[in-house]
């Protein structure tokens, strides 16, 4: 059927809608935070690498690593000196790859490293039999190919995005993202002590609320919209590590975001 | 860049600490007022990421003219079309820089037919499509050969100036390196995406002077012109006016639309008849053959 029509063709799209196979259905992906966690020095990341430690024991995990203060770091000199959108998204990879490492030696005990972006995709469901994890840089391989942001020039596709979209491609259980705030707030709780706490929200709903600061990337709440496989995410405060053991046991201890409306269809 | 801890010293007891903690903050005088607020502040903050914007972004390649080849509407065609462009271009690479990048076609279509029907997911399609993409450049680029223009993948990117500086083009595969990561599209479950994409993201990424679409129609038409003989020639028109259209099909992919709204530098792009001869060298030459589409 599609062999010469228009992949541009709404009915052409439309017909092409069927079930998604699942490759990692019994992996849950969990992402680090970079400023929040990895950056925050021992006394916050050696809880988390023994709570991860105690997970790996019964689960799969799939460890992505946030780029930290060195990525804005970097953002900043970048801009500065008007280095598009693009290269900002390449520099960015090289620093959620250090902080990838720094995990990878603190669960190298474990058996659980950091494998190179190029070749992680690839082998994943291979590794994941092998070991009873794996760490990957979290950013996408954008790169030059970054999408032009909305608003000014900061990369949009990150690295909450880039374990969303693995967790969502590989069909796997789960996505928690570990901050270093308890979820999600109607203002940013670093600088309002008044905000309230949202359990649970949906994507259509939080968009409407014209939230100021989110505690995960903006881009997570349109991949949600499109998303087969991965309904809904989970923020979890890296600084109650026992809260990374129960979410990954499927438990709601932080905020949760669901997709609220079905991909179109017909 | 140049850490420099605070001046009053700490008691030596905390100094590691202090040291730590200070590296950790990368406090730095060096940086720009924008630059702290990006440190200590949320990159998803609407109001910090307006200020993003400047200062403007440089052109990396301002020479550079960025040519997609189609993949169905031109390289499928064979011989009958390609010979004579590849002679074409040729012709032009003493006068213009050329970053070649080529489109999938058939063979994309029959593995995103077998894909759907296995129901893989759509960052497996993308990879599907990525190698179809990648045929047609290396068929290309051995036609080339000869005048010693390489093929680079995304990893060789980086020396994509030497080439372009030392050969005058380089040919690369359109599609995007998304692979696994290729975000779904709101209907149905084909890449979103794909060749057109890739190949207009490096013209915006390196400011290219242009973004040439060679396909096997003047341009853009109201519909397909191959199934409607009464489909309308639009030479020029305006990314929103093109949306409110809200046409059946177009000639390009519409993710290249929706980037252009928020491009820095590429904010038009033109698509032309590869198949008449002599209008690469129109188009790399600025004449306004074809469809231009613009992004206001």
């Amino acid at each position: 059927m599609l062999m010469r029509e228009s992949l541009l063709d709404k009915d052409v799209q439309r017909a092409t809608e069927t079930p998604v196979f699942r490759m990692l259905p019994d992996a849950d992906v969990i992402k680090i935070g970079g400023r929040s966690i990895i950056d925050a020095g021992r006394a916050v990341v050696y809880p988390v690498i023994e709570a991860l430690a105690h997970s790996l024991k019964t689960k799969k995990l799939i460890i992505g690593a946030g780029g930290g203060v060195r990525s804005r770091h970097v953002f900043s000199i970048g801009l500065d000196l008007g280095l598009p959108t693009g290269v900002l998204a390449q520099l960015a990879m090289a620093d959620s790859l250090g902080n990838a490492h720094i995990l990878g030696t603190l669960l190298a005990p474990y058996g659980v490293v950091a494998i190179p972006p190029d070749i992680f995709g690839h082998l994943l469901p291979l590794f994941i039999q092998s070991a009873p994890g794996v760490i990957f840089n979290g950013v996408p391989p954008y790169s030059l190919w970054e999408h032009p942001p909305a608003t000014g020039r900061i990369p949009p596709h990150r690295t909450d995005a880039g374990s969303f979209l693995l967790a969502e491609c590989f069909g796997c259980k789960s996505l928690t993202l570990v901050k270093d705030v308890d979820g999600l707030y109607d203002r940013d709780p670093k600088t309002n002590s008044g905000a309230s706490f949202i359990r649970e929200i949906g994507s259509s709903e939080l968009r409407k609320c014209h939230l100021e600061t989110l505690p995960f990337e903006r881009v997570l709440l349109d991949l949600l919209d499109t998303a087969r496989l991965l309904r809904s995410f989970q923020i979890v405060n890296g600084r109650r590590p026992e809260t990374i053991t129960a979410a990954l046991k499927g438990e709601h201890v932080g905020t949760v975001i669901h997709a609220d409306h079905q991909p179109c269809r017909s | 860049m140049i850490i420099r801890p605070r001046s009053n010293r700490p008691s030596p007891s905390n100094k590691l600490g202090l040291v730590v903690s200070e590296l950790n903050h990368m406090q730095d005088d060096l940086l720009t007022g924008l630059g702290r607020s990006l440190l200590s502040g949320s990159l998803d903050d609407e109001r910090l990421m307006v200020q993003t914007s400047e200062p403007p972004a440089v052109q990396i390649l301002p020479e550079a003219n960025v040519i997609k080849i189609g993949g169905q509407s031109f390289i499928d065609r064979g011989r009958a079309a390609v010979f004579p462009l590849i002679e074409e271009i040729v012709q032009n690479l003493g006068s213009h820089k050329m970053i070649i990048g080529t489109g999938a076609g058939t063979r994309a279509r029959h593995a995103y037919s077998v894909g759907l029907d296995l129901g893989l997911p759509t960052g497996v399609l993308s990879v599907l499509g990525t190698f179809v993409s990648m045929q047609n450049a290396r068929m290309l680029h051995y036609l080339l050969a000869k005048h010693g223009i390489p093929f680079i993948e995304p990893a060789q990117f980086p020396q994509l100036p030497h080439y372009l500086a030392e050969r005058g083009a380089v040919i690369f595969f359109g599609m995007p390196p998304y692979i696994y990561w290729q975000e779904n599209p709101l209907v149905g479950r084909i890449p979103p995406h794909r060749t057109d994409t890739g190949s207009y993201l490096v013209s915006e990424v390196f400011g290219a002077r242009s973004m040439i679409f060679i396909k096997d129609e003047e341009g853009l038409y109201t519909a397909d012109p191959k199934k409607d003989r009464h489909a309308k020639f639009i030479p020029k028109i305006t990314v929103s006016e093109l949306e409110e259209l809200d046409l059946h099909d177009v000639v390009v992919e519409r993710s290249v639309l929706e980037m252009m709204k928020h491009a820095t530098h590429r904010r038009s792009i033109q698509i032309i008849n590869g198949l008449e001869r002599g209008n690469l060298a129109r188009a790399l030459n600025g004449e306004s053959i074809g469809t231009t589409i613009t992004s206001d």
